[in-house]
Order: structure tokens, then sequence, then C-alpha cells
């Protein structure tokens, strides 16, 4: 392509793992309010790997776009005011995001060492805490990264309002495909568990396996993961489709720019193929073939990992493409007329 | 003392305890913190708890007015109610008699001079227009250069308030002070009239030659047009040469429909762009931009 992309590769990372992170830790911090109480169970386990790796792609994330800035030795500048510009909500927000995560990983820490399970359990009110501080920043970093992109009527493939929610959606998603992915690749690290086989549906009269313990697998566990990302991704795919339609139902500016990613446009195999293909029919068919015995037939849920590592890998796959798409399409295409 | 009011609130306050009555301040929260002092009055407290009470409350809410007071540029800069090109204030603009233009580039170079822009960026540049299918066929030029709109929509969206429109003239400038690079408003922009700097690294633009402008002489692109095509000067004085011409003449902005209001004027422009290709009568476009940008925005 001869054009020039403004905003490359940097901003595009930076728009998946800060959507990723922000995600994990949103997902996380949920679980651990809907849990209520410490217990030490595997939704605190569950709660624990968002916690811990949540704020790992947000850091990264911030590092690329620093570095992709201008100046970046005066990144500091936008701290030094805030305005109604996007940019300046979303880095004010991004470093409380970065502050809040880092502490509500911190306080997990104690949790992996049985010696410190008193403090861990003193402790479980200021993770509560900041769970209540986590969920609405993490939404908020999700939703401005679209926000960002959707501010201006010079790059009109963006200016829609219903991108923030697509990214919104697609974070929540891809952050619950990392806590999937971690939780999968810990179990088949540590192997398998004995206690899998006695496991009951109901939680109450199951003797739940000590925190330390990394590859216990709670099938429970999976089932809310796996239910809930392919609810996401029923959600994403039609927001995907409410912001095809209603850019190609007008005429103007919005139609034009999207006949990029519609049959026939320079990036219209791309789009199909990873984005609403792999990253999202796939996974979502795969999940819904172990969900729907479990929903239809009261069977018990089980998934086996090498399904889980795919759905998650495929999702994450799906979850960068489609930034990668959106950052690119937005800036080759331009309004029409001069 | 509203100068001071900002900066240091605990004598402000208690300025404000000890004349009691009198002193209702310019400032709106002014008057609401002594509302608030004699509203604790009437309650039954003990005074060092009251004026304790009333300190915080008044430092909150002169924390508030601070926040209000900032965002408030920019809240009334996007008030459109107030007309968008408010003919009482002075706004530099310009109009482009492109019937004049020889496409000789002599601007882009003046710029370029004048400001040693880099290698591969332009500040102004010439754009050509070919159009129509041999023998019916025509050449324009299209001088272009930043709008300076009255809604700027790269003002909108600067982080750091680098970029502004400056109140005196209507100048769109950058603060390179200021500037960190994120290239927001390179995106936002309809005109791509931004770049980033390579030797900087920070967004720079056509700024009207406020250097220039502020000793009295026009713009270097503006004295060294060799038809005359460029005239540069106050639209809001109704007696100058441009506003005369705007009278006078049919004249057209570029890309009227994104609702940025822009400042630079054209007459007799060609406004095709190679999308019109596509209607039948007239097939062929080339539009040779003359940057290193080989295609518009």
């Amino acid at each position: 392509m001869e054009h020039e992309l403004t905003w490359g590769l940097p901003v595009i990372l930076y728009l998946f793992l800060a959507g990723l992170g922000a995600g994990a830790v949103t997902v996380s911090a949920a679980i651990l309010l809907r849990t209520g109480e410490y217990h030490g169970g595997s939704y605190f386990k569950l709660a624990r790997y968002g916690a811990l790796i949540g704020p790992i792609p947000v850091i990264l994330g911030t590092c690329f776009i620093i570095l992709e800035l201008g100046r970046w030795d005066r990144a500091f500048n936008l701290y030094k005011v805030i305005n109604l510009s996007p940019m300046s909500i979303g880095s004010w927000l991004l470093a409380l995001f970065i502050i809040c995560s880092l502490l509500y990983a911190l306080v997990f820490l104690p949790s992996f060492l049985p010696r410190f399970e008193r403090l861990s359990r003193r402790i479980f009110p200021i993770m509560h805490t900041l769970s209540w501080v986590n969920v609405p920043l993490g939404i908020g970093v999700a939703v401005y990264t679209g926000i960002l992109l959707g501010a201006m009527p010079s790059r009109p493939l963006w200016n829609s309002p219903i991108l923030a929610m697509l990214f919104l959606v697609s974070a929540l998603s891809t952050g619950i495909a990392v806590i999937i992915l971690a939780q999968t690749l810990s179990h088949l690290v540590h192997g398998k568990d004995p206690t899998v086989k006695t496991e009951r549906r109901s939680s109450e009269h199951y003797q739940e396996a000590p925190l330390s313990s990394l590859g216990h697998r709670n099938y429970e566990i999976s089932y809310l993961l796996t239910g809930s990302d392919m609810l996401l991704i029923i959600i994403e795919l039609i927001v995907i489709f409410l912001f095809v339609m209603f850019a190609h139902l007008t005429v103007g500016n919005l139609k034009y720019a999207m006949a990029i990613i519609l049959p026939g446009g320079e990036m219209a195999g791309m789009f199909w193929v990873w984005v609403v293909l792999v990253g999202l029919l796939i996974p979502g068919l795969m999940e819904m073939f172990y969900i729907i015995p479990k929903v239809v037939y009261g069977r018990e849920f089980r998934i086996h990992e090498g399904s889980e590592v795919m759905i998650s890998v495929a999702v994450l796959v799906g979850g960068f493409m489609l930034r990668y798409i959106v950052v690119v399409a937005g800036q080759v295409t331009g309004p029409l007329g001069l | 003392m509203t100068e001071n009011h900002n900066t240091d609130n605990k004598t402000d306050q208690k300025q404000l305890d000890q004349d009691s009555s009198s002193t209702a301040g310019p400032l709106p929260c002014q008057a609401m913190s002594l509302q608030e002092t004699e509203g604790h009055d009437r309650d039954e407290q003990s005074p060092a708890r009251r004026s304790f009470l009333s300190a915080v409350i008044a430092g909150l809410m002169m924390a508030v007015a601070g926040i209000v007071t900032s965002l408030g540029g920019k809240l009334t800069l996007a008030n459109v109610n107030n007309g968008p090109n408010n003919n009482r204030r002075k706004q530099y603009g310009m109009v482009i008699d492109v019937r004049r233009c020889i496409g000789c580039h002599a601007c882009s170079v003046a710029c370029k001079s004048e400001f040693d822009v880099p290698i591969g960026e332009t500040r102004s540049w010439v754009e050509y227009v070919e159009k129509g299918v041999y023998p019916n066929v025509s050449r324009s030029f299209l001088p272009r250069l930043c709008n300076h709109c009255s809604e700027p929509p790269c003002v909108y969206v600067c982080p750091t308030n680098a970029t502004y429109k400056r109140q005196q003239d209507g100048i769109v400038v950058v603060d390179q002070g200021l500037c960190i690079g994120c290239k927001y408003c390179l995106q936002a922009c309809p005109y791509d009239a931004r770049f980033l700097n390579p030797i900087t690294g920070w967004a720079d633009k056509c700024d009207f030659c406020t250097h220039r402008v502020a000793k009295g002489l026009e713009p270097s692109c503006v004295s060294t047009c060799v038809g005359a095509a460029r005239i540069f000067g106050d639209l809001g004085d109704l007696d100058s040469e441009i506003s005369k011409l705007i009278a006078k003449n049919r004249v057209t902005v570029l890309r009227r429909e994104m609702g940025t209001f822009p400042n630079v004027f054209y007459i007799a422009a060609d406004h095709t762009d190679e999308l019109d290709a596509r209607r039948p009568e007239v097939q062929t476009v080339r539009v040779l931009t003359n940057r290193r940008q080989q295609k518009r925005k």
C-alpha cells in the first residue's frame, strides 16, 4: 500500500495489549466481587490469574506507545494538564489503572505461600476495595481506546460510536482468553491433578485444593470462563455486524471508508478471515460445542486442554487483528472529496 | 485578590472569614464559600471545627472551580452558539485566487526557506489537478496550507494543550515546548496540513508566519507569490482587501462538510478529487500533490 501510516505497529500493539490487560483485570476483579468473601477457592485462584497477568501487557503496551511519541522524553507533559481530549482523559485513566492494578496484583502475592494464609486473609478487604476500583478503571481503559480513535471526523471509519463498544467487548473477551490460557498452561505444566475425577458439580461438597497447588483443575471455573467468553463473542459478532451495517447503509464518507473491509475491498480478506472467522466464529463454535451439552442436556462440563489453548489463542489472534485492521483501515481511508 | 485565589487557598479563606459579609467577590465560588460560612454560623458548632469545615468546603469548591475554569477555555471554544466566525474578533485568513496561480511553487520554496522545513515535509504546497479526456482536458492548481479553522479539530484532540487557537488573531499554533509528538492532531486534521518534524520530534505546520505578521509583514508565501494569488489579512476588518474580495467573489473552502469553518478561502478552485473519476463526465482525474504524501488524505 502506498499510504503512509501516522500510527503504526506500536499503537496497534498498545491498543491490543491495553485492552487485553484491562480486560483481564476487570474480569478478575468482577470474579472476586462475585465470590464476596475470602474462602481461598477456585474462584479466588481464577481472580489471581487475571490480577497477576493483567498489569503486564498494559505496562508493556504503555512502553510501546511512549516510544512511539515524537518526544518520548516529554511524556510527562500529559500529566501537567487535563482537558477534554480523549487522549488526556485516557492517559490519566491509564496511569490510575496501572497503579491500582499493580497494587491489586501485589495483594494477591501472599496467597501463594501457605504460611502467609493469615496475612492473605487479613488483607482481603483491601483486595475487595481494589477490585471495586479496578472494574470501572479497567472498563474505562478499554473503552477509551475506542473513543480515542472515534473522536475525529477526518477518519470516517473510526468516527463511529460503536467502535468503543467493539473495543470494550474485544478487550473483555481477550482478557478472559488470556486467563483461560494461563490456567490451562499452568495445569498442563504442573500435571494432571488426581482430584479431578472425584469432583462434584456443586462446590459445597467438594474439598477445595489449597491455593498453593497450581495444577489443580476445577471444571466449574472453566465452564464460567468458557461460557462468558462465548457470550462475549456473540455480542462482539453483533457489534461488528452493526458497525459494518450502519456504515454501509449510509451514503458518503462512512460508506466509502467501510468499503475497504467489505467484500472487494483492500482489507476485506484479512478482516473476514482473521477477525471474524479465526477470532470469533471458530472459537465461538468450539465453545458452543462444549457448552451446549451442559446447558441443554445438563451433562457435566468437560473440556479438553488442547481445545482451551486453541480457543484462547484464536481469540487473542482475532483481538490483535481487529486492532490492526481497524487502525490501518482507518488511516488509509479518508473523507470523500476536497 | 482574585489572582491569588486559586494559588493560595488557606490565606484566602482566612481573609474571607475576616471580612465576613461585604466582599462578594467577582468569582462565583467565592460567593458560594461565603454562603457556606454563613450557613454554618447558624449551626451550633465549635468555632474551630466550623472554620476547619468551611475551609475544607471552600477548598473543595475552589478545586472544582479550578477544574471547571481549566476546562472552560475548551468549552467556550466549542460553543457553537457564539458563532464560529465572530466578526468582531480579529481573525487572520487568506484568500487564494486560483485564477492568478501559475503553479510555480514559489510559495512552497519561500515557506521551506523561511522555516527551514526538513526535507520531505511541507507546510505549504501546491497540488496540480488534471482531469478530463483529450481533447477536453484541464489542469488547475490548488495551493494548500493550514486552514486555521475556526473549529479546529486538532486543537480539540491535543492532550497537552500544546496546539491552540490564538485569542488575539485566530492563528492556530503549536507550542513547541509542550508538544509531545503523539500525532493525534495529524490524525484529526482533515487537510493533512500537519506533519511530525523528523528533526525536533514535535508536530509542525503553517502558522501564517507569526514572526512576520507580528512585525506588520505579510506571510512569506504571500509576499513571494508572483501572480499575487495569495491575499492575506484580517477577516474581522470589513475594510481589509481580503474581506472585500470575499464579499465580491464566489469563494469556497476545502471540506466544508467537515464543519471546521476554515479561514483559507479559494476563488475559482477546482475541488475535483481522484474519486471524481467515477463520474461519467470526468472519467480521468490525476492529482499531483507535489509533496512526499503522494495521495491526499
